[in-house]
């Protein structure tokens, strides 16, 4: 095998620690340095919310060594208002961009996505590696934004104009924060577009022979419909950012409207436009969205029909054609973030319609997946139950994305707890679901150990129940009127409902405590766990066809056919599938 | 140095990577391009995105302004045409510097790549001189000394500014170019895909002219 | 490469004239008095004429696989034809702006 050149590259083997494991061209090791990222980061991130749900349900609580994260946000370990507001602005840009962008999308993506089309690598391994680099840039820069100036940014992920664009005169963080802050996306913008251009490019030029686009199993065209949808939208971000230090550091207006008095003082902007940014940056946002969902939804469609024995219902080119549609519509309904900016309300209905068109799609595909596993004699391991798990949150947080979309509901329920509901549901909740179905299914490939089964399911059940503990009640909340992004509930319609804030928070600590179980089984599986055989899920798709971990060049330099699409499942024979590279003459397809 | 994949994209064709490797039979590319010029054509498709947004942005706030700013004389528009000449030109050499590289005429290729870095040079000193010709009258990115709406400022340095950026990547990426061209390290494809990102970056010269001088322009 | 017909130095040439002559006909336009919308319109156009030509011609995509002009073209031009959405709210910002 060593002397049989690798298809793609020149390059053999690497040697040396740095060579293998840290600058790698390896899409291979590239993928588990975005998910290490990604673990990171969804670490950091939930002990944010923990300090946030601490605040919310007992807001005089005096946090240990809170002060030692924060300059001046905690005197004496009690937040601060504006520094709730700075850590719910990490939560939310760590989340969104280095988690739910991600893991799913940059970490099983660059793993799998050349394995499962039958390349050797991507199609540019060293802009690969300089798209992992950026995007790790870019994690520092946004964590250093906690040490530097007066702390982080306090204007959400979103970074509302005018507050984020005048600099420090709007608040705490608002200064050196800020600006860290718009690095950093500006980084990771520029780090996406690298790994879309290498995303389309392998999965249009890089596939083996035999294996048409009509072959390519879901995740494949789940993350090369992504990463087309991100080329495109990470393009409309940057700009974005670059303005907007333009305003903060430079003086320009492109926000900043006239007449703006701060600190006593009437500022010098003149002619610029709250509204802009957030249509510039919702324009994004919600591509953004659906560049969260859409892998978890094909790993999750592909577990799926693993796991039932029994290809997609529909099959697989109506849920590729599902995808798509949802791909494009999301050009077309940003302005459902902004119903109460003051739009134009002709264009509210603009925006309204193809929102709640784009409930069909992804209704057409859950539908898809429910038939699926009904009827069919479903393998309940880990990875099945955590999709079963996605099918459900995510129908739940879809079902209040319904109310949403309609801006006489969204007049009362805009900026509630009901949204936030509805976001973690449908988005972090359920990608988060993709993503440790992804990892209890592909695990095994990876690292070559099977990860403990029991661990595993304690691990969902336990999140499952705990998850709904805490976004359910908030719908309730939305409804009676709580209003979201606040430090502090002291209105009188609000007090009431302190008691529910304790009730998730508590949830949301024990829920985040259950997580341990999940670190603790991928680092018990690393060092001691069975070794792995190359197929233990009895699965069809091209990575199963090669040994756990793959060797280097994925497929130990043989040649490969593919003569099957990647669902034959529950057919006659010996065995009840078909791998796609089987011979020709095997039944189906 | 390794090479990246190319596919040929034709039918089902046997591919290789250099010498020495053994060729493998892959599906064929449904664009029928080496894989590093679809990825220029990616790349140009999200640039086009970014110029798109700020260009919109920038006409989203010209529309909403009721203090605009007409400052552009004759001699500025002149000189802008004269930029535009200079830049479609450059665009003409490249053009030839690929004719020549696909004749696999080295020589004649590094001439036209030659002229070509000299015109986008010349495009850009040209540029410069007229920015701080407006600094010297008052203007900043942030000001604007007639007294109208420093959106307009804002919009124009920050717009002209953005793709003069991408003017002088595309000399020093040509510079590299040529010298790797010269030394065989690059060949003949690469000429190419350069090529289209310096085309490109005369097609959105094509919109930035009209719309940040002729639209701005003291009639 | 992908075409038999490959377009030859004098194609380019006479390309060349045309957008330069397109370029002084949009600085003519500038400078002959005409209603504001007809002379956006206009001015955006010859410049979307232009852009044809380059995008046709000089980055060759006349020449290449007819699903590289079909998908690349009007994915990018949906998504930016997307944003003109953002219409309406400039020009309120305008009307807006006069009751100070």
């Amino acid at each position: 095998m060593h002397d049989a050149q690798p298809a793609v590259h020149h390059h053999t083997a690497p040697e040396g620690f740095i060579a293998k494991y840290v600058f790698s061209v390896d899409h291979k090791v590239i993928g588990l340095q975005y998910y290490g990222l990604a673990l990171l980061a969804v670490f950091i991130g939930m002990v944010l919310s923990w300090l946030m749900r601490l605040h919310l349900g007992w807001g005089s609580l005096a946090i240990p060594g809170l002060h030692l994260l924060s300059r001046n946000g905690a005197p004496g370990n009690i937040m601060t208002p504006e520094y709730y507001l700075s850590l719910m602005t990490m939560h939310g840009t760590i989340m969104v961009f280095f988690v739910l962008t991600n893991a799913p999308l940059a970490g099983f993506g660059n793993y799998f996505l050349p394995i499962q089309v039958g390349a050797a690598d991507m199609a540019f391994p060293r802009m690969n590696m300089m798209s992992f680099w950026v995007t790790f840039a870019a994690f520092i820069t946004l964590m250093l934004s906690f040490f530097v100036g007066d702390g982080p940014p306090l204007s959400g992920w979103t970074a509302y104009a005018t507050l984020s664009s005048v600099g420090g005169a709007s608040g705490p963080g608002e200064a050196t924060g800020q600006t860290f802050w718009a690095i950093a996306i500006a980084l990771f913008c520029v780090g996406q577009l690298l790994g879309s251009l290498n995303f389309i490019t392998t999965t249009l030029d890089l596939r083996a022979k035999g294996m048409t686009l009509a072959r390519m199993p879901l995740t494949t065209w789940a993350w090369f419909i992504t990463a087309c949808i991100g080329l495109l939208a990470f393009a409309d971000l940057l700009p974005a950012c670059i303005l907007l230090i333009l305003d903060r550091s430079f003086g320009t207006s492109f926000f900043n409207p006239a007449g703006m008095v701060l600190n006593g003082q009437v500022t010098k902007y003149s002619g610029g436009s709250p509204l802009l940014w957030q249509h510039l940056f919702w324009f994004f946002g919600h591509p953004e969205v659906y560049i969260a969902i859409i892998p978890s939804f094909g790993i999750v469609s592909h577990i799926l029909t693993v796991g039932a024995r029994k290809p997609l219902l529909g099959g697989t080119r109506v849920m590729t054609g599902c995808i798509l549609a949802a791909a494009f519509l999301s050009y077309m309904v940003w302005g459902h973030h902004m119903f109460l900016s003051g739009l134009n309300p002709f264009s509210a209905i603009l925006f309204s319609v193809p929102t709640l068109i784009i409930t069909i799609p992804f209704t057409v595909g859950v539908l898809m997946l429910i038939g699926t596993v009904y009827g069919a004699k479903l393998r309940f391991n880990t990875a099945t139950l955590f999709s079963l798990g996605f099918i459900s949150v995510f129908v739940s947080g879809g079902i209040s994305g319904f109310f949403l979309a309609q801006p006489s509901i969204d007049i009362y329920l805009h900026a509630t707890y009901f949204v936030v509901a509805h976001f973690h549901f449908v988005m972090a909740v359920a990608s988060i679901f993709g993503i440790f179905a992804g990892t209890y299914f592909w695990m095994p490939k990876m690292i070559g150990r099977m990860m403990n089964e029991t661990l595993g399911k304690v691990h969902f059940w336990l999140t499952f129940i705990g998850v709904y503990c805490i976004f359910m009640p908030m719908h309730y909340l939305g409804l009676a009127g709580n209003v979201r992004r606040y430090a502090a509930f002291t209105d009188n319609f609000l007090v009431p409902l302190i008691p529910v804030h304790k009730f998730i928070t508590v949830a949301a600590l024990a829920t985040g405590a259950v997580q341990f179980i999940f670190l603790w089984n991928l680092f018990h599986t690393r060092f001691w766990g069975p070794k792995a055989p190359d197929n233990p899920w009895d699965a069809t798709s091209l990575e199963w066809s090669t040994t756990s971990p793959p060797p280097f060049d994925n497929f130990g330099g043989r040649q490969l056919v593919v003569n099957h699409d990647a669902y034959q499942y529950g057919v006659e024979g010996p065995k009840d599938y078909i791998m796609q590279t089987d011979p020709a003459e095997a039944a189906g397809d | 140095m390794e090479s990246d994949f190319h596919s040929k994209g034709k039918d089902i064709e046997v591919s290789e990577s250099g010498a020495g490797a053994h060729a493998v039979i892959m599906e064929a590319s449904p664009f029928g391009l080496q894989s590093k010029k679809l990825a220029i054509w990616l790349f140009i498709a999200s640039d086009a995105v970014t110029f798109g947004v700020l260009l919109f942005g920038y006409s989203y706030l010209r529309l909403g302004s009721l203090d605009w700013s007409y400052p552009f004389k004759g001699a500025s528009i002149l000189n802008g045409f004269i930029m535009t000449v200079i830049l479609l030109t450059s665009s003409l050499t490249m053009l030839a510097a690929v004719i020549a590289a696909k004749h696999d005429d080295k020589r004649r290729c590094l001439r036209w790549i030659g002229f070509t870095i000299l015109l986008g040079t010349i495009f850009a000193v040209l540029h410069l001189r007229e920015w701080f010709h407006m600094f010297g009258e008052g203007w900043a990115i942030y000001k604007n000394p007639l007294g109208g709406s420093p959106v307009f400022a804002a919009g124009f340095f920050g717009i002209t500014g953005l793709h003069l950026l991408h003017v002088i990547s595309g000399v020093i990426a040509l510079s590299i170019l040529a010298i790797r061209y010269n030394n065989g390290v690059l060949d003949k494809n690469h000429v190419e895909t350069t090529s289209l990102y310096w085309h490109f970056v005369d097609l959105v010269w094509m919109f930035v002219f009209p719309i940040m001088y002729l639209m701005n322009a003291a009639r | 490469m992908s075409s038999e017909r490959e377009p030859s130095m004098k194609l380019y040439a006479g390309l060349w004239i045309v957008m330069i002559l397109i370029v002084a006909l949009e600085v003519l336009v500038t400078y002959r008095h005409m209603p504001t919308d007809i002379f956006v319109g206009l001015i955006l156009i010859l410049a979307i004429l232009e852009a044809g030509i380059g995008v046709m011609y000089f980055m060759h995509m006349k020449f290449e696989s007819p699903n590289l002009a079909w998908t690349l073209v009007p994915i990018t031009i949906f998504v930016l034809v997307m944003l003109d959405q953002i219409w309406p709210d400039a020009l309120r910002l305008a009307r807006l702006s006069m009751f100070r």
